[in-house]
């Protein structure tokens, strides 16, 4: 059970997101205000935090979250107008969504963030004939149930993926985030790997299934 | 007004002073001169010639009647007293008697000619000596006497001291003239550094964008001033943190607007999804999904609203810097293809390989291709077209549609306020859009401010 620290002022949208959020299999430990946040941040895997808290603010209280537990991710919510809180919000929060916000939009971040962290719902992802195991960092094909063995950089590439699902990344966003460094002008790198990456993982390189290439734009793993 | 609060004064007492110090120095040094300096010199006798020639006619009517030898007595007994005079006697038939000194050199005897030539040549007021003809007795037949006295033993202690000393006044004087032109020199060199001070304070503004106030250390003119200027700097402080705090609240009060309107809208969007799951007929569902969508568009609306509010009063973030134009492009745009791609719009894009850069806020561009999107995406819909391209070499960056055009009817009015954010928000990065529209679609061109 994955656990998750809810942190709303507001009463009926603080108990129908526990009650949207228990009923899609997440723990939900519901506080009203800031206070003992501090404390229960320790066994939680995720914190939904509201912005506008009385006492505390929500930015005062998340930065002593992410003091006291660096590694739980924060979902910001806000009710205010999008351009003061994204400035001060996105510092330390790792995601943020505005209300009024669909429950499907919050449950598809939470899901992404945990992945992220590590605590998917799920520790098995499928994509088309391979399947992946977080827990146990391994790709399998399905058809003969063999390991597909990643070089280094082949890994880090297809985990960037794993852990932005659905979202179309360009080669610069892929190139930064893997290698760390400034992406050049015509660097083929990546589009090297990536070919190499398909060569290993799609039935048919030739027209890719899982690494979709988004003409133009980049490329989409989608799941 | 007191006289160290005035420069006026000041300067006033400096010339008064200058003027003065003729009459005044004038009188300091008589008094010096007759009190102190020559006390050990007695007026002297042969000083005034007037005295001089009573004497020698008194002298003369008192030997009236004298025999020569009186006579001559007289004459030794005055000279023992005068020892600078010379002097002698001439008796009735103009034969020269006693002289003294007796090296005086005269005629022996007088004629009338003589006489008379001895007496022109002797007058006036310069001539050296001075001579005192006096004639002896009452009856002006016993002959006359004569009184010489060099001029030199007839000058004035006074005169004698101001020969001596006359180069010390001119020099006085000239020394005066300079103390005079120094003084003010000093007193003009103040000032001009005292403004010069105040000129710089005005000019350095400390990092606030406000001068710092200065110390007032005399109360003069242009203390005052200097009192005035830290005034004004105080006012100016004060009305800087109004406006701050006006600035504050205004923000606060948008953002608790919009906490207060979309706090409701999240409650109804849940409960709509709540709805959702319970058994209810198509028309029921059709019914949620348009609430659920109208709830969308509300918040999009108040978010526009509250960025329009800041826009037009320039409380908006802005923070510029050099970027990448393409790549930014790029990147929203790929947030928004699945968008497009699920309500099954033909995507065309052309990114170059170069790129170009501008120097925007990144966060407004974003917003600002946002609007577009957004528009395009919901009045667009049945031209199921979106192209997104840049030229590099012109830089420009276009966006297409094939909708029914911004006259066009569509279903969700609102555009406006949309549009109106883009162009305010282009207008500050010196950007502009064009746009081509017609009934088979829409070209939105953004490029630089020319």
């Amino acid at each position: 059970m994955r656990r998750i620290l809810y942190i709303e002022d507001d009463l009926e949208i603080g108990s129908w997101v526990q009650e949207d959020l228990e009923q899609r299999g997440y723990n939900v430990q519901w506080l009203k205000t800031g206070e003992g946040a501090e404390k229960a941040v320790i066994n939680s895997d995720l914190v939904i935090l509201d912005v506008m808290l009385p006492g505390l603010d929500g930015f005062t209280v998340g930065q002593r979250l992410k003091k006291e537990a660096p590694y739980v991710p924060i979902l910001m919510l806000s009710a205010r107008t999008a351009v003061d809180d994204k400035l001060h919000g996105l510092q330390f929060a790792d995601d943020y969504v505005t209300k009024p916000f669909h429950p499907d939009e919050l449950a598809a971040r939470i899901e992404v963030l945990l992945r992220r962290s590590g605590l998917s719902v799920s520790n098995e992802i499928r994509l088309g004939h391979i399947c992946v195991n977080l827990s146990e960092n391994t790709i399998v094909d399905q058809r003969n149930g063999e390991e597909i063995i990643l070089t280094g950089k082949q890994y880090q590439i297809f985990m960037h993926f794993i852990k932005h699902p659905n979202q179309i990344l360009t080669k610069e966003q892929i190139y930064e985030s893997v290698w760390g460094e400034q992406y050049m002008e015509g660097d083929k790198t990546l589009m090297v790997h990536i070919r190499y990456l398909r060569e290993k993982i799609e039935k048919n390189p030739g027209s890719p299934e899982i690494i979709e290439t988004i003409r133009g734009i980049g490329y989409r793993v989608k799941q | 007004m007191k006289l160290k609060n005035s420069l006026l004064n000041q300067y006033l007492l400096i010339i008064l002073f200058a003027i003065m110090i003729v009459p005044i120095s004038f009188l300091g040094i008589s008094i010096l001169f007759f009190n102190y300096l020559p006390t050990d010199v007695e007026p002297s006798k042969y000083q005034n010639g007037t005295d001089l020639e009573a004497m020698w006619h008194e002298e003369a009517q008192s030997l009236a009647g004298a025999s020569d030898d009186q006579i001559n007595e007289k004459l030794t007994e005055i000279k023992k007293e005068y020892s600078e005079a010379s002097m002698f006697w001439v008796d009735e038939t103009g034969q020269t008697r006693e002289r003294l000194p007796e090296s005086l050199s005269v005629p022996p005897s007088w004629s009338p000619a003589l006489t008379i030539d001895y007496m022109k040549k002797n007058r006036g007021l310069e001539v050296d000596p001075f001579t005192v003809v006096a004639l002896i007795g009452k009856k002006k037949d016993e002959g006359f006497m004569i009184l010489q006295v060099p001029r030199s033993a007839m000058l004035s202690a006074g005169q004698s001291l101001q020969e001596r000393y006359s180069y010390a006044i001119i020099l006085a004087v000239v020394a005066v003239l300079a103390i005079f032109i120094f003084i003010s020199w000093i007193f003009f060199y103040k000032i001009r550094k005292r403004l010069l001070r105040l000129q710089q304070a005005m000019s350095s503004p400390a990092e606030s964008g406000i001068p710092d106030t200065i110390s007032v250390e005399k109360r003069d003119e242009i203390g005052q001033l200097e009192v005035s200027f830290n005034e004004m700097i105080h006012q100016l402080e004060i009305s800087r943190v109004r406006e701050k705090e006006e600035e504050m609240l205004r923000r606060q009060l948008i953002a608790n607007l919009s906490h207060d309107l979309r706090t409701p809208l999240t409650t109804i969007r849940g409960h709509a999804f709540s709805l959702k799951k319970e058994a209810l007929s198509d028309k029921g569902k059709e019914s949620l999904d348009l609430i659920d969508n109208k709830i969308g568009y509300l918040g999009q609306l108040i978010e526009n609203l509250l960025s329009y509010t800041l826009l037009t009063t320039g409380k908006y973030p802005y923070y510029p810097e050099r970027t990448d134009m393409v790549r930014l492009v790029k990147t929203s745009f790929a947030a928004w293809y699945p968008v497009f791609e699920g309500a099954g719009f033909q995507m065309e894009v052309e990114f170059p390989e170069t790129t170009f850069y501008w120097e925007v806020d990144p966060q407004r561009v974003e917003r600002v291709l946002d609007n577009f999107y957004q528009n395009i995406y919901r009045h667009a819909r049945n031209g199921a077209y979106i192209g997104v391209k840049i030229d590099a070499h012109l830089q420009e960056i276009f966006i297409e549609d094939h909708g029914p055009g911004m006259g066009g009817e569509s279903i969700e009015k609102g555009a406006g306020i949309g549009l109106s954010i883009v162009s305010l928000m282009l207008k500050d990065m010196k950007l502009k859009w064009e746009t081509e529209t017609g009934e088979h679609g829409t070209m939105i061109k953004i490029r630089k401010r020319s």
